[in-house]
């Protein structure tokens, strides 16, 4: 019995969807390990926000001053800064402009 | 606890294959072989699929993200965990539900992990293709004898003792990196095998056709729902575990959340394709669950080219996918009992798998009572612990600042402010519609007032063992988490 086109279509799908999405998150991750380790290699401190996390973190701080959390928030924040301005490589897509505008808090 | 001997630093995945192979492993069982084919060709084919996707994203990959995140956060097991966000007291006792189902569950997973050792060892001998083989009677004389029934439980709960003794790097990572890997290749041979053969693609089309009618069928949504809820595991302790050895630079939303949401449900696809062509190739009726392993399958095995070394991949690769389950489940006991006692982690490995044993015999002594207890804990006890962990994170944490602080740190991907809803109204709506739903389908039946009992009961041992431990006479205790965020 010939399989109908619209179940091979099925199957295709399928297969993209999950496998697809499995082995591009698998080699995605692996990748940045990779690079993690690369960058450890040559330092042993490493950014730990992306540009828009980082943002996000200090608007929360901000609009947050008085959260049980702040203090934590804010170490973080200062630490992924501090990591920036003292090394030369990063994990994260910082453009050098947007690392000389960031400020402790 | 504060007088307790130091314990050693803790332990740590030691490579990222390692935690994503720990996931994988831990959420791929017996459902992804034995249910997951059936149900999909049974529910409408390509539209289950669909709907099933659908939740998967909608639920499984965020809250997976968020139960990984809160164990790396806390570097804890599941009751220290939470009493980081709770504070000390008798509220930590909603830890204590997450253990008590962790045991339950592990108490009648381990004498099924005990069923497909026996297939297995019986693959590598050839029974399945030997002369005069009958399947049927093969399995009635097998489950009829409860000695060798606890004889594989023990044998089972023996052999996870051996390895968790070794620990996290040495005795679970390990085995995981090559199990896991092993299970697919198996599958994909058995797939190859499958879709040669003449007749095949009738199985290719029981389980893709599309009727996009089952897609406004509440049947599929629902047959889809406890699928992702279930097979992936979201709620239960062992993302937290596997998520508290994660080390300081390690993602958690990619590999944690996306990864193992998809991956462990790929592999469910994948004994589809490995397991409905041959089925349907010689012409045995689908089935799910024990009915498809244990006789159609066995059935078949003898009527395909090379069915001898096909039985042998099948059959070691589900083995392979029950143990590591198995063996995960039992990790978050391990490690919760290790850190708030003063045993060590060789003493703590052989207090919970003893008790595991002994609260095992039952099952193993009865297949009644396994499905029994399985009814139980899969339709209540396992969404309880569900609404704990998702409950706390969203309701007193706050998924805003679990994001924040763990979710986008070092993450592989960016996470955005989507995730906090669903966090905080949607899974544990989904959680309470589904015990609702489950109680009303099951009005009065036994299985439903048992798991009234564990929904009323848990919570109240849970709060009095805290409660009674931490000698605070559950007053809340100090919290450094008040309040949720939104």
């Amino acid at each position: 019995m010939p399989v109908p086109a619209e179940v091979l279509g099925m199957l295709a799908f399928t297969l993209l969807a999950f496998w697809g999405i499995a082995l591009w998150s698998l080699i995605r991750t692996l990748r940045q390990e990779s690079r993690k380790v690369e960058i450890l290699k040559h330092q042993d401190r490493m950014d730990t926000y992306s540009p828009r996390a980082l943002a996000d973190l200090r608007e929360w701080v901000e609009n947050n001053p008085d959260d049980p959390l702040a203090d934590r928030a804010r170490e973080r924040y200062n630490e992924c800064v501090d990591v920036l301005t003292q090394t030369d490589r990063h994990f994260y897509d910082w453009s050098d402009t947007e690392i000389e505008q960031l400020e402790r808090l | 606890m504060a007088d307790a001997p130091a314990k050693t630093a803790r332990a740590e995945w030691g490579t990222r294959f390692g935690f994503l192979m720990a996931m994988i492993g831990a959420m791929v069982g017996a459902g992804n072989i034995w249910r997951f084919p059936y149900v999909m060709g049974d529910n409408g084919g390509g539209a289950f699929v669909l709907a099933f996707l659908v939740l998967l994203f909608l639920l499984a990959v965020p809250g997976l993200m968020a139960e990984v995140a809160l164990g790396r956060y806390t570097n804890k097991g599941v009751i220290g965990a939470f009493r980081d966000v709770l504070g000390p007291g008798g509220m930590v006792g909603l830890g204590v539900i997450v253990l008590l189902v962790n045991i339950a569950l592990m108490s009648y997973y381990s004498p099924l992990i005990g069923w497909t050792l026996y297939y297995a060892v019986h693959s590598l001998l050839f029974t399945f293709t030997a002369s005069g083989f009958e399947a049927g009677a093969f399995m009635d004389t097998f489950f009829a004898n409860s000695a060798l029934m606890i004889g594989l439980h023990t044998i089972v709960m023996g052999s996870i003792a051996a390895i968790l003794i070794l620990g996290i790097r040495r005795g679970v990572e390990r085995l995981v990196v090559y199990a896991v890997p092993a299970l697919v290749i198996a599958l994909v041979v058995m797939t190859i095998r499958g879709l040669t053969l003449p007749g095949a693609s009738e199985g290719i089309t029981f389980m893709f056709s599309v009727d996009w009618g089952a897609l406004a069928a509440s049947e599929t949504w629902i047959a889809a729902l406890g699928q992702a809820l279930f097979s992936t595991g979201l709620g239960w302790g062992i993302a937290l575990t596997v998520g508290s050895y994660l080390r300081e630079y390690d993602d958690v939303p990619l590999g944690g959340g996306v990864f193992t949401a998809l991956g462990e449900s790929s592999i469910g696809i994948l004994a589809a394709l490995a397991i409905f062509p041959i089925v349907f190739a010689v012409g045995v009726e689908p089935d799910a669950g024990a009915g498809l392993a244990f006789v159609s399958l066995v059935q078949v095995f003898p009527e395909i080219p090379l069915g001898g070394l096909v039985a042998i991949l099948f059959f070691v690769g589900f083995f392979l996918a029950t143990f590591t389950s198995g063996l995960l489940i039992t990790e978050v006991s391990v490690t919760t009992v290790s850190e708030e006692t003063r045993l060590d982690r060789t003493q703590t490995v052989l207090a919970v798998c003893g008790g595991i044993w002994l609260l095992g015999i039952p099952s193993a002594y009865s297949a009644d009572i396994l499905d029994f207890l399985d009814f139980v804990f899969g339709n209540w006890g396992l969404p309880l612990a569900t609404l704990a962990i998702i409950g706390v994170i969203g309701w007193v944490l706050g998924p805003k600042r679990l994001r924040m602080l763990a979710v986008n740190r070092n993450a592989g991907i960016y996470v955005g402010k989507w995730w906090d809803p669903v966090i905080k109204y949607v899974i544990p709506a989904v959680m309470l519609f589904i015990m609702g739903y489950f109680a009303w389908e099951n009005f009065r039946e036994p299985e439903m007032v048992a798991g009234m009992l564990v929904i009323v009961l848990f919570p109240i041992i849970g709060y009095a063992i805290m409660s009674v431990v931490e000698g605070r006479g559950g007053k809340p205790g100090t919290t450094e988490v008040t309040g949720g965020d939104d």
